[in-house]
């Protein structure tokens, strides 16, 4: 009998902690919150109380950010999420879709749902602006901008944007990238978007050898990795790793050849930077998609690439730059902001990029109507509206943009902590550089505490083009352009690549040598695209990045040849050809409008 | 033959009371079962995510006829209708193993182990998919603990791709679904192996039957009923063979195999910003649910005169 009591008892007990699981996550704003960083969330919460500077914000309210940009996702922690929160008594809650996976899953729910978030960055493009707009997800900032003068300097922007995105009158979204320069001067900094980055000191090892094709590039990076057949930790090194998180309408990585000959990808039409060739179909057996494809194929063949890209996500592919086993990267600000730290730099270790001979990168133009394909809005849910506009108009003010662009460029961050004025021009100061080459750099504790890099902004979101100039200083706010950085002591790697390159900086270099194809910055987005094609772009994207990563990991040239030719004839079958006609129109407007900006 | 319930205009009180009883199960089925029905509109219209579907345009039949417009679309359809009837009968010839491990575990003496191993056997059911294949993912990948093992031992030198490969999806998808859910599966046979009587035994041992002849002679035709319930009910299921599973692991190389219906609608539908015309695919496999339980009914009727209508 006691035994049953007991076992009654214990059960009840269960039901009731069970019960109380239930109560506690109906709580309001605990059903949104991803697990990640919670700790955060609880004291600052508290410490928000007593901060004096936000006076003006006397709630403390956690922002939903809908991120399509973030890699990240979570309370934004650190020493950046602590001046948010001294200086508007918020914090922000990251949504990030690409965290998130399967692709644009997570718009659709959530924008189904009525409530996308309070700030929203995304795309305004395909129709996207005009979407959010007639469903009454996002509000019009005109009654808001007033007062706004770091908003107030890029009307004309905002202006566009909203123009040319969106029937409704009013001004809807604030377009990133934006630029007081011209629609033709490259978007600026010291690198392009892209390039041959390879470990430079396996370069050198192999004699600097010279590449005119991409067979080249696959039998030095074979050397390579038979140089280097170990990374730090001890595994086993590769050529290429590639990653699917970013796959939308193609595969990603098999597209990233577009960019070394200036092409860029509308839809399914690769359309030429500066509208010197026709525009041409994604799958043409001569697009620069398809040789990508061959030569991932290739690259396989060969043993030269990562077997676990199939399975893995940008985060562990970065994981294994840091580490030192992926030995080429496409892009600087994967490969060199991973690997070349200090520790790997005074090893006389690093990524930089070699040269092909028959390359012409495709290179962004200033967005003098800014970039609607990323854009901040503010959502109709949103608790504190007037807050939010603050806060934009904060992430465009100077010292905004000083703290917030860091993570994908050199942003010079915090003034007098990390950087200075010394005889009228700033200067890094030693915290300052070591932040930005080295993964450890703790900040002060009233600053959040914690490392500079675990800090940074997680919004991935860029407010002005890259080598825009700092009013209050009169040089860029990228430090990386200031010649007190470039007369630093410059790491052995840096110097023998300048030595033998003969120029400052990998922009500079393909500048020289003509290997650089400008996009006016037209601000041009594609419009709202109709049903039909939508659909069958739903299933032909599905065919398209399926059978590529397959063809990527054929057994041999007989089973590749099969596999493109069964996806050519399938999506041929769902109605490619449509779409391809569609987005040919897309890429002829987007001509048009780069004739426009540039008269 | 008299009526038991009452016919009068006026029911009793019992009846209200049996009525209530049944009431909250009623309200029940009809949130879960028939509510969400409402959302078939959606297929009849040009739906875009963000927008009221007050802001859509009316379209007709339009996507139904869509689906079949033309050879590819048809044999992508095919494929997928191919897979889903693959693995659902696939799942109903191996429905017996439960019966057959219900039995065997029946037959072990020694009481704790049974109980480990029934214990062992139930867990799996009670672990999710998404890790389940995590713990796939950390025993197969390509730098899983068998390709890290098998290379440390020198018996290969590039890693097999287990995951990432096309070869015996089928099979695969089949057992390691048979890993999860044969204990579970079991445990309705062994409430009915408990429930036969013990003098048959008994009389069958007088009789000098061993311990197989006892299995063979006794439970396995005791537990058939049971066996043919399930079945029935499996069979309803047909195209419903869930999605779950084959999400997890699908990837770009055994979708050709693995993509289920449940699971072609999902990735056109919400992956691919199309829920129009996924809403028409699944109606279109409600009706053939339909048609596959009237069937099913007919022969039950037929063959062994008791129908569910």
């Amino acid at each position: 009998m006691k035994k049953k009591v007991l076992s009654v008892l214990l059960s009840l007990s269960m039901v009731c902690a069970m019960l109380a699981g239930c109560g506690s996550s109906s709580q309001p704003g605990a059903t949104d919150t991803p697990a990640a960083d919670t700790q955060q969330t609880d004291n600052s919460a508290e410490a928000a109380a007593e901060t004096e500077t936000t006076g003006k914000y006397e709630k403390f309210i956690t922002v939903d950010v809908f991120d399509q940009q973030a890699n990240y996702q979570g309370i934004q922690s650190g020493w950046f999420g602590e001046i948010v929160k001294q200086k508007f008594n918020m914090e922000l809650n990251i949504i990030a879709p690409n965290v998130a996976g399967g692709g644009d899953t997570l718009y659709q729910t959530r924008s189904a749902a009525g409530d996308l978030g309070d700030l929203i960055i995304m795309t305004c493009a395909g129709g996207k602006l005009q979407d959010l707009v007639t469903a009454g997800l996002v509000i019009d900032l005109t009654d808001y901008l007033p007062g706004h003068e770091n908003l107030l300097k890029y009307q004309d922007a905002l202006e566009y944007t909203s123009e040319c995105m969106c029937k409704d009158a009013g001004i809807w979204a604030v377009p990133s990238e934006v630029s007081e320069r011209s629609a033709t001067t490259p978007l600026g900094g010291t690198q392009l978007n892209s390039g041959h980055y390879l470990r430079w000191d396996l370069y050198k090892e192999l004699g600097y050898p010279e590449m005119n094709n991409w067979d080249d590039l696959l039998n030095i990076m074979k050397d390579m990795q038979e140089l280097c057949p170990e990374s730090d930790s001890g595994k086993k090194t590769y050529a290429f790793s590639l990653f699917a998180d970013w796959d939308g309408d193609y595969m990603n990585a098999a597209s990233y050849m577009a960019a070394y000959y200036g092409y860029g990808i509308i839809g399914y039409a690769m359309n030429k930077a500066d509208n010197s060739e026709p525009s041409v179909s994604l799958l043409d057996d001569e697009s620069t998609y398809m040789k990508g494809l061959e030569f991932f194929f290739k690259a396989n063949q060969m043993g030269l690439l990562d077997p676990e890209s199939t399975s893995q996500n940008y985060d562990t592919l970065a994981s294994k730059y840091r580490d030192g086993a992926i030995l080429y990267s496409t892009y600087p600000w994967l490969g060199q902001a991973a690997y070349n730290t200090q520790d790997h730099l005074d090893q006389g270790k690093g990524f930089e990029p070699a040269s092909m001979s028959d390359n012409e990168f495709y290179d962004w133009g200033c967005y003098s109507k800014g970039n609607p394909n990323n854009a901040v809005m503010i959502g109709s849910k949103a608790e504190d509206p007037e807050r939010l506009m603050d806060f934009i108009d904060w992430l465009y003010s100077p010292e905004g943009i000083c703290l917030s662009t860091g993570q994908t460029s050199g942003s010079c961050g915090f003034e007098d902590l990390m950087w200075t004025m010394e005889d009228g021009r700033p200067v890094l100061t030693d915290f300052g550089l070591e932040c930005y080459t080295t993964n450890d750099a703790q900040m002060p504790a009233e600053m959040g505490g914690g490392t500079f890099t675990d800090g940074i902004s997680q919004l991935n979101y860029k407010t002005i083009s890259d080598g825009e100039i700092n009013p209050n200083t009169g040089f860029p706010y990228n430090f990386t352009l200031w010649d007190s950085y470039n007369e630093m002591n410059v790491p052995e790697v840096y110097a023998d690549w300048q030595e033998k390159m003969g120029a400052k900086n990998p922009l500079e270099y393909f500048m020289d040598h003509d290997m650089v194809v400008v996009s006016p910055g037209s601000g041009y987005a594609t419009p709202s695209e109709p049903t039909e094609i939508s659909n069958m772009r739903a299933q032909v994207r599905e065919i398209i990045k399926d059978y590529s990563w397959r063809a990527v990991f054929a057994a041999d040239r007989a089973e590749y040849d099969q596999i493109v030719e069964e996806m050519k004839s399938i999506v041929n079958g769902l109605g490619y050809e449509e779409i391809l006609a569609y987005d040919l129109q897309c890429a002829e407007e987007e001509k048009q409008a780069r004739i426009a900006v540039t008269q | 033959m008299q009526k038991n319930v009452p016919t009068g205009k006026r029911p009793s009180k019992e009846g209200y009371l049996m009525f209530l009883t049944v009431l909250p199960f009623l309200i029940l089925s009809f949130i879960f079962s028939y509510f969400p029905l409402s959302g078939w509109i959606f297929a009849f219209f040009d739906y875009r995510a963000p927008l009221k579907l007050s802001q859509c345009e009316f379209v007709g039949f339009k996507w139904f006829v869509a689906l079949f417009a033309n050879k590819t679309q048809l044999s992508q359809l095919w494929q997928v209708m191919k897979n889903t009837f693959a693995m659902s009968s696939l799942g109903i010839l191996t429905s017996v193993i439960p019966m057959f491990f219900a039995i065997f575990l029946n037959e072990i003496r020694n009481k704790r182990f049974k109980a480990v191993v029934q214990t062992l056997t139930t867990i799996p059911n009670f672990i999710s998919w998404v890790l389940v294949y995590s713990v796939a993912f950390s025993l197969f990948a390509e730098s899983g603990l068998f390709n890290s093992l098998l290379q440390q031992y020198g018996l290969i030198t590039a890693p097999i791709k287990f995951l990432d490969s096309d070869k015996h999806t089928y099979l695969s998808m089949l057992l390691w679904s048979q890993w999860k859910n044969v204990g579970w599966g079991a445990i309705m046979y062994l409430a009915a192996v408990a429930g036969i009587d013990q003098e048959l035994y008994d009389a069958a041992k007088v009789d000098g039957a061993g311990r197989f002849a006892l299995m063979r002679h006794i439970t396995l035709p005791a537990l058939l009923p049971t066996y043919f319930v399930l079945l029935m009910l499996s069979v309803a299921n047909f195209l419903n063979n869930g999605m779950d599973q084959y999400f997890v692991f699908q990837n770009a190389f055994n979708k050709n195999h693995i993509q289920v219906l449940d699971l072609y609608v999902y990735n056109i539908g919400i992956s691919g910003n199309s829920i129009s015309i996924a809403t028409a695919i699944s109606m279109l496999k409600s009706l053939v649910s339909i048609s596959l339980l009237c069937v099913v009914n007919f022969l039950s009727k037929k063959t062994r005169g008791e129908a569910i209508f």
